[in-house]
C-alpha cells in the first residue's frame, strides 16, 4: 500500500446537552441541547418531518462542521471525492406513528388482534414509518444536503460507533480514497434511561471535517485518542459519546 | 506466483438462505436456475416469502432469529474455512451487516398500546417503563450479535456493525477488505444477516410499497416489487500470505471495493443509477480492472421498477452493452442487510462452479433495459465478477472478486 497521508481536521460542529457550538464545550448536565431548533439548521420542511430528532441533530453538526470556511474548502473538491462516515443507532421507528394503527388493531376486548391490524390498521401507518428508523438517515440527508458523493459508511455499535466512523473516514482520507469526509456522529437517548440501567441520558451530535494534510489539527485514527468518555458530565451520549468529547476536547482547548 | 502483501483472498463461507443451509445449497440451487421461495397464507397481503430453514434457537437471544441465523453462518464459516473457533496468535476483526430488529406484535401491543392515553402517544412515560430486562428492548441493542460473534472467535481486530440498509453487508465486505489491507488483521470474519419474515417488518415493506404482491421478477417489464428474503452469510477473508501459511483452500480473491452515495433524495434512488455507477466505478479502480475485465455482474435488481432499470443503465454506461447480468433475488428473495454478502457468495459460486446465475422470476425482458440479462444460468466460465449492492438512504457498494 502506499505510505498513509496525513489527516488534519478542519472543522467541528457540536451540539450537546452544554449547548451549541463552542457554548457545548462549556460544563453541562445531561438531558436535551438548549436552544435546539431544527429549523434553524434545516430549511425544508417536508425533509425536517421525516427526520427523527437524532437525524436532526446529526444533520446540524454536520451543517456547523462546514460553517467558518469549510463550505469553500467543500467547493474545492469534487462531489465524488467527498466522503461520509456516520455513527448512528437504529430505531424502531416513530412510536407516535403507529398510535392510530395499534389503536385499529384492538378487538372490543382489548386484546391486540393482528388480523384487525393488518386489515384496518395498516391503512393508518405512516408508508415511511420503517424508514424512518434507518440509523443510516444522518448519512442520507446530509449526503444530500452537501452534495457527499464519495466512500462512505454508516455504523451502529452504541458508544463505538462514533469512534469507528472517525477512524474510518480518516482511513479513508488517509489511503487515498476520499479528499475530504464529514465523519461524526448523532444519537438521542433522552427517555431511555431505564433503559440504560438507570444512568442519566443525553442527546448530541459532533461531526469533523477532516482532509488530507497537516493542518493545525493533525488527526491520527491509530491509537485511540486518550479519551474518557465518562468525563462529560452529559449523561449517556450512545454513538455520539465519542465525537461529542473529543468536539468539546478540541473546542475548550480552541 | 507469490502473493501481493495486499492481496485478499476468501477461504470460507458459512450462510444460511432459503436456498438451504450451506453454500453448496445456495450454489446447487443457483446452477440449477431454481426459485427457493414459497407460498405463504395469513392475515397480510403477502403471498410469497424466502424462508431459511430452522435453525437452532439461543436462549440468551430470545425472539431472535436473524441472531440465531447469524451465529450458525459462524459455525458453517469457520468450518468451511478450516478455523478453530480460538487461536491466540491470531487476529481477527469482525464487519457484519445488521438490520433493525424483530418486533412481534404482542410485544408491541404490551411495550406501545398502555402509553395511549386520549388518543396522544406518551413517549415519555413509555421510557420510563421500559426495562432492559425485558427481551424486546435487549433485542434492539445496535451491534450485540457482532460483539457476540467476536465473542465466540477472540476477535482481537477491529470489530464494528455496519447499518446501511440493503447494502450495509457489502460495505462490511469493503471495510474488512481495507483493514486486511492495511494490515490491523490477518484474518476478517465479514458479512450480514437479516430477517425481516415477522408481521412489524413485512407490514412495514407493505405500506412502503415495496414487496410484490405475487413474486419477484428482476428486470421484467411487469415487475413490481420483490420478495421479501431472511438470510445470514458469513465470509472468512484473508491476507493471502496468511492463508498461504496456514495451507487453507483459497475459494476466490477479493480483488477490490468502492462505495459511493447517490446524495439525491434521502428517500429516492437516483433515477439514471449516477451512484450506482460511481461505486462500481471505485471498486473496479480500487481492484485495478479494467470494465472490459468484468465477465458478469451480479445486480442488486430487487424488481422495483425504478431501480432495475437505472442500474442496468449505470451498468451499460460503464461496461458497454455486452456484459451479462442477473439478479439472484428472485431466486432467494431480498434479504436486506444480508443481501451483499449472500451476492457475494453467489459470486463465488459462479467463479469455482464456472457459470453465470440466471434471473429467476424473469420472464419478458423490460424493453428498456440496455444490457443483456441472463434468465437461465449459462455454462460460461468468469475469471473476473462484479457484484451490486444499494440501500435505501443512497448507499452503494460494489466488490469485484475473481478466480482463485
Amino acid at each position: 500500500m502506499p505510505e498513509p497521508r496525513p489527516v488534519c481536521i478542519a472543522g467541528i460542529g457540536l451540539l450537546c446537552p452544554a449547548g451549541i457550538g463552542e457554548e457545548g464545550a462549556r460544563d453541562g448536565r445531561p438531558g436535551v441541547v438548549p436552544g435546539f431548533r431544527p429549523a434553524a439548521f434545516i430549511a425544508d420542511r417536508k425533509q425536517l418531518k421525516l427526520m427523527s430528532r437524532a437525524v436532526q441533530l446529526g444533520v446540524a453538526a454536520a451543517r456547523l462542521a462546514l460553517a467558518g470556511g469549510g463550505e469553500e474548502l467543500l467547493a474545492a473538491v469534487p462531489p465524488h471525492r467527498r466522503g461520509i462516515f456516520v455513527g448512528a443507532s437504529p430505531q424502531v421507528g416513530e412510536a407516535e406513528d403507529l398510535r392510530a394503527a395499534l389503536q385499529a388493531g384492538t378487538g372490543p376486548d382489548g386484546a391486540f388482534d393482528l388480523r384487525l391490524f393488518a386489515e384496518e390498521g395498516s391503512r393508518l401507518i405512516h408508508p415511511l414509518w420503517l424508514v424512518k428508523g434507518l440509523s443510516n438517515n444522518v448519512l442520507g440527508f446530509a449526503s444530500a444536503i452537501h452534495d457527499l458523493q464519495g466512500v462512505n459508511a454508516s455504523w451502529c455499535d452504541a458508544e463505538a460507533g462514533g469512534w469507528t466512523a472517525l477512524r474510518e473516514g480518516a482511513f479513508a482520507i488517509a489511503e487515498g480514497r476520499a479528499d475530504l469526509v464529514l465523519a461524526g456522529a448523532s444519537d438521542c437517548l433522552v427517555g431511555a434511561e431505564l433503559l440504560l440501567g438507570g444512568r442519566p441520558a443525553g442527546e448530541g451530535a459532533a461531526f469533523f471535517l477532516l482532509l488530507p494534510g497537516e493542518g493545525e489539527l493533525p488527526f491520527h485514527p491509530d491509537p485511540a485518542p486518550d479519551l474518557d468518555p465518562e468525563e462529560s458530565s452529559l449523561g449517556v451520549l450512545g454513538a455520539a459519546t465519542w465525537p461529542v468529547v473529543l468536539a468539546r476536547t478540541l473546542l475548550a482547548g480552541a | 506466483m507469490p502473493a501481493s502483501a495486499d492481496e485478499v483472498v476468501l477461504t470460507g463461507i458459512g450462510l444460511v438462505s432459503a436456498a438451504g443451509e450451506g453454500y453448496p445449497a445456495l450454489a446447487q440451487a443457483l446452477r440449477e436456475g431454481r426459485c427457493c421461495t414459497r407460498a405463504v397464507a395469513g392475515p397480510l397481503p403477502v403471498r410469497q416469502v424466502a424462508a431459511a430453514p430452522p435453525v437452532d434457537e439461543d436462549p440468551d437471544f430470545p425472539d431472535d432469529r436473524k441472531a440465531w441465523l447469524a451465529f450458525r453462518a459462524l459455525e458453517l464459516a469457520l468450518a468451511d474455512a478450516g478455523l478453530p473457533a480460538r487461536d491466540p496468535d491470531r487476529r481477527l476483526a469482525v464487519f457484519l451487516g445488521t438490520g433493525l430488529s424483530s418486533v412481534t406484535p404482542g410485544e408491541l401491543h404490551e411495550d406501545a398500546y398502555p402509553f395511549i392515553t386520549e388518543g396522544r402517544f406518551d413517549a415519555g412515560r413509555m421510557g420510563s417503563d421500559l426495562s432492559r430486562d425485558r427481551a424486546s428492548p435487549r433485542r434492539h441493542l445496535p451491534g450485540r450479535v457482532s460483539e457476540e460473534l467476536a465473542r465466540r472467535v477472540d476477535a482481537t481486530g477491529p470489530v464494528a456493525t455496519s447499518f446501511s440498509a440493503c447494502a450495509a453487508s457489502a460495505q462490511a465486505i469493503a471495510e474488512g477488505l481495507w483493514t486486511l489491507r492495511r494490515g490491523d488483521a490477518d484474518v476478517a470474519l465479514v458479512g450480514g444477516h437479516d430477517s425481516m419474515l415477522h408481521p412489524l417488518g413485512l407490514l412495514s415493506f407493505i405500506v412502503l410499497g415495496a414487496l410484490s404482491p405475487d413474486t419477484c421478477r428482476p428486470f421484467d417489464r411487469h415487475r413490481d416489487g420483490f420478495v421479501i428474503g431472511e438470510a445470514a452469510c458469513l465470509l472468512v477473508l484473508e491476507r493471502a500470505e496468511h492463508a498461504r501459511a496456514r495451507g487453507a483452500r483459497v475459494r476466490a480473491r477479493l480483488l477490490g471495493a468502492g462505495t459511493s452515495v447517490d446524495a439525491w433524495n434521502a428517500t429516492a434512488p437516483h433515477p439514471e443509477g449516477a451512484g450506482a455507477e460511481r461505486a462500481m466505478a471505485a471498486a473496479l479502480r480500487d481492484a485495478g480492472v479494467s470494465p472490459a475485465e468484468v465477465d458478469y455482474v451480479n445486480a442488486h435488481a430487487t424488481g422495483t421498477p425504478v431501480g432495475d432499470l437505472a442500474e442496468a443503465r449505470a451498468a451499460a454506461r460503464l461496461f458497454g452493452e455486452a456484459v451479462p447480468m442477473s439478479s439472484i433475488k428472485g431466486a432467494v428473495g431480498h434479504t436486506i442487510a444480508a443481501a451483499g454478502a449472500i451476492e457475494a457468495a453467489a459470486c463465488v459460486a459462479a467463479l469455482e462452479g464456472g457459470f453465470l446465475p440466471g434471473t429467476a422470476g424473469l420472464r419478458e425482458l423490460d424493453p428498456d433495459c440496455p444490457v443483456p440479462v441472463l434468465q437461465q444460468p449459462l455454462n460460461r466460465a468468469p475469471r473476473v465478477v462484479l457484484s451490486n449492492s444499494f440501500g435505501f438512504g443512497g448507499q452503494n457498494a460494489s466488490l469485484v472478486l475473481a478466480r482463485a
